[in-house]
């Protein structure tokens, strides 16, 4: 019953019966009621015409029976006694009712009118069954032309909407024709109104796919692409290697082998965790958390790598300073911020994280001393492989690309500014949630 | 031969010019491509290693820039752009090779003889003049058909003499051959050399032109 065609057609069938049924039923009722009115007044016309001839009863002229109309006449003399019957055998009426009386007849219903002369008593009967058999006749003509109608009305139906139906055909066969790659918008042109929104739709979201792959495409090429210089850097090294002229050449090349292979991991390392704070995924499991207890271990991770630069890292924050995140991703987040930070910082500078509950929310700070990020630089920071000017080795140039990622899922803001030192001030604004 | 590495990958640079210094070769090394291109105004190469993505000054720029000072001197682009169309907008730039990374050590070696055969007109990879023959490939030097042992200096001086017989090289050319920026070179180093080619070549073999430099003489 899902066909729009087999639930127009039996909808139809359904309402021409119903509508010839009402039909047959009001013209049935109608008639009953005409026919009544018109017998009736045939049954009187012909008592008051025999009113003359009531003591000639015996030589009566009925007038003759007309079709069916099975009249009866009767005739009683004033002591009662039966003086005329038009028709012997039939069943008797043993009363005289004057006027117009509902009678019955051995379980049949009769019409009589009773008229009194002065010669007796007058009395025609007819049974309703003449009635009714006209008015059913009427019913059933008005009936059958709808009826006669109904194949008729079921073809238009289906050639209607067959034809209605055509450009979701049409639709339909431009889809089949697609292969996987084409995201192209269906063309809405003729197409009716009721459909015209579905299409809409689809090609709002063929849009958003189309973007999504394009998006995927231009992720992995870019990232093939930057794999190319760790690999470029071990295949060196490992030649090197091979054609070390001396031990102490053979060392060094170990040595620079074992960096390039850190570099490599630490760039795929990057890449997964760019790939896994995709904004456009769900989010997984939201905790709540305690900013600062996270920021403390971001810190732990990142100490190593301050300490070898010389650099005075410090996290200032109350404890319980409270998120919904994900521990692990804000984990990564405040490590790539803090790492970045110790990167383009010069040895000897500062780095500080700063923890606060405002009403907003909650707020976390990042500050150097390295060189900061010119304003028209600040917005492309945030794409991936970006890097600016010189920095250490081994920068990804996804660092501040996952901090954005991992802020965006979060629903949280990352904004850049200057530090008072002259160095860059990363802050990112959580939103407030209830805990 | 001196080299200009332009590259601003620190760990790829520092691979490069332990190898290129082990094939031979003098390395100069540039991070970025402002750098370079002062470089390329105000020092002989014999060949280029040039990256594309380069901070400031994009490789191609930098290609461009020395095209249209009319340098002619030999590029290799070395890049991890692989695209078709990448390499068209090197070589069209002016760049006499393109090579993809990671590269293999022993391909980019051959590569860079190549465009220095060609830079000097050669198409025999080995350098034949008068009873010399040297191999840029194996290194060696022979004699008569005998191999004749030479430092890596001696080796050097000879194949920048042998790269124009009859040219003049001065000794403060001779010397930007032998040696990188970063490098002291000894006082007499030149005439050192000069005189050892000539004790394992002959006397005659190189010649000088008293307050000038050094040349082959034309056959």
């Amino acid at each position: 019953m899902n066909s729009i065609r087999t639930r127009l057609l039996v909808a139809l069938v359904l309402l021409v019966v119903l509508v010839s049924g009402v039909a047959a039923f009001v013209t049935y009722q109608r008639v009953l009621n005409e026919t009544s009115v018109l017998f009736d007044y045939q049954l009187r016309q012909m008592a008051l015409s025999l009113r003359n001839q009531v003591t000639l009863a015996p030589r009566i002229e009925v007038p003759a029976d007309q079709g069916d109309s099975d009249f009866v006449v009767q005739i009683w003399d004033p002591f009662g006694t039966r003086m005329y019957l038009s028709r012997p055998g039939l069943p008797i009426i043993n009363q005289a009712v004057l006027g117009y009386a509902d009678l019955l007849l051995q379980g049949e219903p009769w019409r009589a009118y009773g008229l009194q002369t002065a010669a007796g008593v007058i009395q025609i009967a007819q049974p309703i069954r003449v009635r009714e058999r006209l008015a059913r006749a009427a019913a059933v003509r008005v009936m059958i032309p709808l009826l006669l109608l109904l194949p008729a009305m079921a073809l238009a139906v289906l050639w209607i909407v067959g034809r209605g139906l055509r450009p979701l055909r049409r639709l339909t066969a431009e889809v089949e024709r697609r292969d996987v790659r084409s995201l192209e918008p269906l063309v809405a042109d003729e197409l009716p109104r009721e459909i015209e929104p579905l299409v809409a739709e689809l090609n709002r979201l063929l849009l958003r796919l189309r973007e999504a792959f394009a998006a995927q495409r231009a992720f992995i090429s870019d990232a093939a692409h930057e794999l190319r210089s760790p690999l470029t850097a071990l295949r060196l090294q490992l030649q090197l290697l091979d054609r070390a002229p001396d031990e102490a050449a053979r060392i060094e090349a170990r040595g620079r082998l074992g960096e390039a292979v850190a570099r490599a991991i630490h760039l795929v390392e990057q890449l997964l965790a760019l790939a896994r704070s995709d904004p456009r995924d769900n989010i997984g499991n939201l905790e709540p958390l305690d900013l600062t207890a996270v920021a403390a271990q971001a810190l732990a991770d990142a100490h190593e790598l301050a300490l070898e630069r010389q650099i005075d890292l410090s996290l200032d924050a109350r404890p319980n300073i409270m998120v919904r995140g994900e521990r692990e991703s804000l984990r990564v987040m405040i490590r790539n911020l803090v790492d970045n930070a110790v990167r383009y910082t010069p040895r000897g500078g500062a780095v500080q994280v700063h923890g606060t509950q405002t009403a907003e929310g909650a707020v976390l700070d990042v500050m150097d001393t390295g060189p900061g990020i010119a304003p028209a630089d600040r917005a492309r920071v945030f794409d991936r492989f970006y890097r600016r000017g010189a920095s250490l080795e081994g920068g990804t140039g996804l660092g501040l690309a996952i901090v954005k990622a991992i802020a965006e899922r979060h629903g949280a803001q990352v904004t850049l500014a200057d530090a008072p030192g002259g160095g860059l001030h990363v802050t990112v604004k959580f939103p407030l949630r209830l805990v | 031969m001196r080299v200009l590495l332009v590259e601003d990958d620190v760990m790829i640079a520092g691979g490069l010019q332990t190898a290129l210094r082990q094939g031979g070769f003098t390395v100069d090394w540039m991070r970025d491509g402002q750098s370079a291109d002062a470089a390329l105004r105000n020092t002989a190469f014999d060949v280029v290693l040039l990256d594309l993505g380069l901070p400031q000054l994009g490789g191609l720029e930098v290609l461009r820039g020395m095209r249209r000072r009319g340098t002619a001197t030999p590029v290799i682009i070395v890049t991890a752009r692989d695209e078709v169309q990448s390499r068209i907008a090197g070589l069209d730039a002016g760049a006499d090779d393109y090579i993809v990374k990671p590269f293999d050590l022993d391909e980019l070696m051959a590569r860079i003889r190549s465009v220095l055969r060609r830079a000097a007109g050669r198409g025999d990879p080995r350098i034949r003049h008068g009873e010399l023959m040297l191999d840029p490939v194996t290194r060696t030097v022979e004699r008569r058909g005998v191999p004749v042992y030479l430092s890596a200096h001696e080796y050097a001086v000879l194949e920048a003499l042998l790269q124009r017989p009859g040219a003049v090289l001065s000794r403060a050319q001779l010397e930007d051959r032998l040696y990188g920026w970063d490098e002291p070179i000894g006082s007499n180093a030149v005439e050192v050399y000069i005189h050892g080619l000539r004790r394992k070549l002959g006397s005659d073999t190189i010649k000088t032109l008293r307050g000038v430099g050094y040349f082959l003489p034309k056959q």
